[in-house]
């Protein structure tokens, strides 16, 4: 366990606080009141259809799923990979982890068409299903790391600690492959077919969940005036720079043997070349400014030092993953399914076409929603039980180590 | 799909399809007489142009209302693309009719349920096209049923598949693994349903080769509305109709490469 | 279930006002009315004793759901369509169309007062269907029908092999 140097303590109780707390309740009641809505008039009234059946509301799950698997990294460093400097991290970070997971699955379930059955997703398994195995993995997700800051703030539990902390590396490892085996395993779906899925969401989630958790942590010890040391943060800095690049180098990866295989040559053209927005969104969004920009933003000399720079660099990165998510998600629906290689097809459902979708307001309330409760966890969490170390000062940080 | 270009080939070079139609009739005559294969489909004329007529009585055999679906039994169906002269648009009449789906209020053209739709198909090279319905294939290793988290989508024991709509929980990733777009998803309430066919907000919905009718011995709606063209039967029992014409004159599968083994086959795409 | 309840809960602010309301104005209404007359034209007898129907109709209704759906079982014993079809009247008095969240509803006449919520009727049909099936193809029996149009003949083997041309001629 971490050194007892470190003292953690709850946020205190001030205005900024209830403020933030009114915020994010607003937001989550918001989402919920757009899921009421859904429930009651049907998904007519959202821009999803038959031929774009999942929307907006997954991108928002799928990115919070993908970023808690990933907060969690931060946590692991410390425990599993031994690196005493991240240890004072790791209960923000398994907080982080816990809220946005929830964020995501509330969401998704919210979306259901038939939220109200609920009860048979937990009770009618199909062991087939890469979806119910992921239902397991992510209730299993919250039991280990539940498990693993309890082993972190309760002295007794101290023996237990390396070993939550492995378990739930290795179970957030399962559960991101698990999200991206939701795609990997679709074989009608030209742009989802591949096995590169999994790894490419293990590199997502690394980058999104890091870049997530900086927000965080500076949000919270600015607010709390508490001390933040350069030392940690230029790990986290160039930690997120390596995070980035491994996205970049999986999703090249995808693309050239998209690439090579000739039957994936018009889906990769479409979203590479022709496909309006959803190449829009992967050269400029995903790539330029969500990769590009923040790298520079790491590794220029000028900004050596500079907290701005990352906040931005964070913040772009958490932008440019939405971006990703969406073109893989939607842009993957949009491109129509070959029912005849080689042929062009017509018909009165859409065969044949791009499919079309612009995201209601519904969705974009019911996806802020998932995010609202996240934040709002975290917010009760951090008031409620000691997760924020007193100071992260250099001084401090470094004596940890 | 991998010989159709040679079968659109000898479309193309055919005349029109009137000149076929009588050289057909005439063809049909001659051969009934030599093997006798037309008597056994005897057309007792009651009236000029009214026909009551026995069907193989084979094609489906009722089963009693107590036993289950028989795991003997593949159901499955071979739809003739040429013998379509509308390219399958009264086969999808008759499922609207019979399912009641089609004109659902509220939903946007992308979000109205279409369970069969007709699909013209034009070669890119050739330019060559021909006009095939397409509905669930009834897949024998479907990937809707592999993925479905609650096992609501399901084959039944006689190679059905179709949606147990009482533990849909509606998330819709059959529809995503669906490679022949066979599902809808239905987007707001609905009222007055028919009741052989309840059909409700929030599920997935698809072909269910009319199981309703099929349990009761008759072959499913799109089948009837076009006997000169499609086939239903059981595809284990080797002397089926079914069987018989399929292994005289093969019957494909879209989307072949996939290795999804459907139930519905056509002849001449 | 666990929504709606949720939801009602939501609502229940708004709803109590009126249940007050209702409550003063009616009540001598307390024990349910339910409608028995549609059944009593065509039965003396539920299908299962009263008693026993009155407590399980729900279990019988599940399990003869999944062994239809799952199964193919199609006795008419359990039916969700049979129940419809005997107890409830396609009509209510005055000629409008009855359907479920009406109270002569003889499922919702019970189920209001029990406070019972149930989605069956989101998609079954929550009363007989009137036949406007002057259907194109009379059926005789469960093979054999009237056809309107000499044309369209049932597929045999020798026209298969004819118009399949050389292919099917080889076999
Ligand atoms: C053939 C007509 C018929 C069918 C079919 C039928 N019922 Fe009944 N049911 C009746 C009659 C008649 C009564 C009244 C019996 C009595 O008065 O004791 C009754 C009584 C009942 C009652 C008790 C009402 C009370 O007095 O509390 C319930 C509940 C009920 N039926 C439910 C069902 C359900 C559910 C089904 C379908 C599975 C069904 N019934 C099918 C005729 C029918
Ligand atoms: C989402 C739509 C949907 C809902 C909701 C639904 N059902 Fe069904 N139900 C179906 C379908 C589809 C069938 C299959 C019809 C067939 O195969 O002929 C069916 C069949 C049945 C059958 C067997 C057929 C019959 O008429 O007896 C029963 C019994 C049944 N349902 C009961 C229920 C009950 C009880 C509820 C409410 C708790 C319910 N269902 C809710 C769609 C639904
Ligand atoms: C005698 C009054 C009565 C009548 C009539 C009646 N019900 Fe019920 N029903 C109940 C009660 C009470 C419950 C709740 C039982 C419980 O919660 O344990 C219930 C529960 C149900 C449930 C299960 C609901 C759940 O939450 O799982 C279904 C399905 C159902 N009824 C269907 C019907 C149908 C269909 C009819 C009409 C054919 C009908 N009922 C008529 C009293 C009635």
């Amino acid at each position: 366990m971490s050194s007892k140097i470190i003292t953690y303590s709850e946020v205190g109780a001030g205005k900024g606080f209830y403020t933030l707390l009114a915020i994010f309740a607003a937001i989550c009641a918001v989402g919920f009141f757009a899921f009421l809505y859904l429930e009651h008039e049907g998904h007519y009234v959202t821009g999803m259809n038959n031929q774009i059946v999942w929307g907006l509301p997954h991108v928002f799950a799928i990115f919070l799923i993908v970023a808690a698997s990933g907060a969690l990294n931060i946590g692991s460093i410390g425990t599993v990979f031994r690196k005493k400097i991240y240890q004072p991290l790791g209960r923000l970070s398994a907080l982080l982890a816990i809220s946005l997971l929830v964020g995501g699955l509330v969401v998704l379930v919210l979306d259901l068409g038939h939220a109200d059955r609920l009860i048979i997703a937990m009770t009618h398994y199909n062991f087939k299903s890469i979806f119910a195995w992921n239902i397991i993995l992510y209730n299993g997700f919250l039991g280990l790391v539940g498990f693993y800051i309890w082993t972190m703030m309760d002295r007794k539990l101290k023996e237990a600690y390396p070993y939550a902390g492995f378990m739930a590396f290795t179970w957030r490892l399962l559960l991101t492959m698990g999200t991206g085996s939701i795609f990997g395993f679709l074989v009608a779906r030209q742009f989802y077919d591949a096995a590169i899925m999994a790894p490419l969401f293990i590199a997502m989630s690394f980058s999104l969940g890091l870049a997530v958790f900086i927000l965080v942590l500076f949000a919270s010890y600015k607010w709390t005036g508490r001390e933040l040391g350069d030392l940690i943060i230029n790990r986290l800095r160039y930690l997120l720079a390596i995070f980035i690049a491994a996205v970049l180098f999986f999703e090249l990866m995808r693309h050239l043997s998209n690439l090579y295989a000739t039957e994936h040559h018009g889906v990769e053209w479409f979203i590479l070349r022709d496909g309006g927005v959803y190449t829009q969104l992967f050269w400029i969004v995903q790539i330029f400014l969500g990769s590009l920009v923040p790298l520079s933003l790491i590794f220029c000399r000028f900004l050596a030092g500079n907290r701005l720079s990352l906040v931005i660099a964070a913040g772009l990165v958490i932008l440019g993953g939405f971006a990703q998510l969406y073109v893989i998600l939607i842009g993957g629906q949009a491109f129509p399914l070959v029912l005849f290689p080689g042929a062009d097809v017509e018909s009165s459902y859409f065969d044949g076409v791009t499919n079309s979708y612009s995201p209601s307001i519904w969705e974009i309330m019911l996806g802020l929603g998932g995010v609202g409760l996240a934040f709002l966890m975290v917010t009760i969490g951090v008031k409620v039980l000691r997760f924020l170390p007193e100071s992260l000062s250099d001084g401090i940080v470094d004596k940890a180590r | 799909m991998s010989n159709s270009s040679v079968n659109n080939m000898s479309q193309t070079a055919q005349p029109s399809a009137d000149g076929n139609n009588q050289v057909d009739a005439y063809r049909r005559r001659f051969m009934g007489a030599i093997t006798g294969t037309v008597a056994a489909a005897a057309a007792i004329t009651l009236v000029p142009g009214v026909f009551l007529r026995e069907v193989h009585a084979a094609d489906v055999t009722p089963r009693p209302e107590d036993q289950p679906a028989d795991a003997k039994i593949r159901w499955g169906m071979l739809i003739d693309t040429r013998r379509l002269t509308d390219g399958g648009e009264s086969m999808v009449e008759a499922c609207k009719k019979e399912h009641g789906w089609g004109n659902d209020p509220k939903a946007r053209p992308d979000q109205q349920a279409q369970w069969i739709r007709t699909v013209k198909v034009t070669d890119k090279l050739t330019k060559n096209s021909f006009t095939l319905p397409v509905m669930c294939q009834h897949c024998e290793t479907a990937p809707c049923v592999d993925v479905c988290p609650t096992g609501a989508s399901m084959k039944r024991a006689d190679g059905i598949v179709q949606v147990n709509k009482h533990t849909c929980i509606g998330c819709r990733y059959c529809m995503m693994a669906c490679p022949y777009k066979a599902r809808s998803f239905v987007h707001e309430p609905l009222t007055d349903q028919l009741p052989h066919s309840p059909r409700g907000m929030g599920t997935v919905e698809s072909c269910n080769m009319c199981v309703h009718r099929v349990d009761k011995g008759q072959i499913p709606a799109c089948a009837e509305a076009a006997p000169q063209a499609v086939i239903f039967g059981d595809l284990n029992d080797p002397e089926s109709r079914i069987s018989r014409a399929m292994k005289a004159l093969g019957g494909e599968q879209i989307r072949g490469d996939l290795g999804l083994n459907t139930g519905v086959r056509y002849l001449n795409i | 279930m666990m929504f709606s309840k949720i939801k009602s809960m939501l609502l229940l602010p708004l709803m109590l006002p009126m249940l007050l309301v209702a409550f003063l104005a009616g009540c001598d209404a307390s024990p349910p009315e339910i409608n028995l007359a549609t059944a009593k034209e065509k039965a003396e007898q539920c299908v299962e004793p009263t008693e026993d129907m009155r407590r399980n109709h729900m279990v019988y209704l599940n399990e003869h759901r999944d062994e239809t759906v799952i199964a193919g079982i199609r006795t008419k014993k359990h039916s969700l369509n049979e129940c419809i079809n005997c107890h409830v009247s396609a009509t209510k008095a005055d000629g409008e169309a009855l359907h479920y969240p009406d109270q002569e509803h003889f499922c919702a006449s019970c189920h209001t007062y029990a406070g019972v919520k149930i989605d069956c009727f989101q998609c079954h049909a929550d009363r007989p269907q009137v036949l406007d099936n002057s259907d194109y193809k009379h059926k005789l029996s469960a093979n054999s029908y009237h056809e309107m149009s000499a044309k369209k003949q049932p597929l045999n083997m020798a026209d298969m092999l004819l118009v399949t041309g050389d292919k099917g001629a080889v076999q």
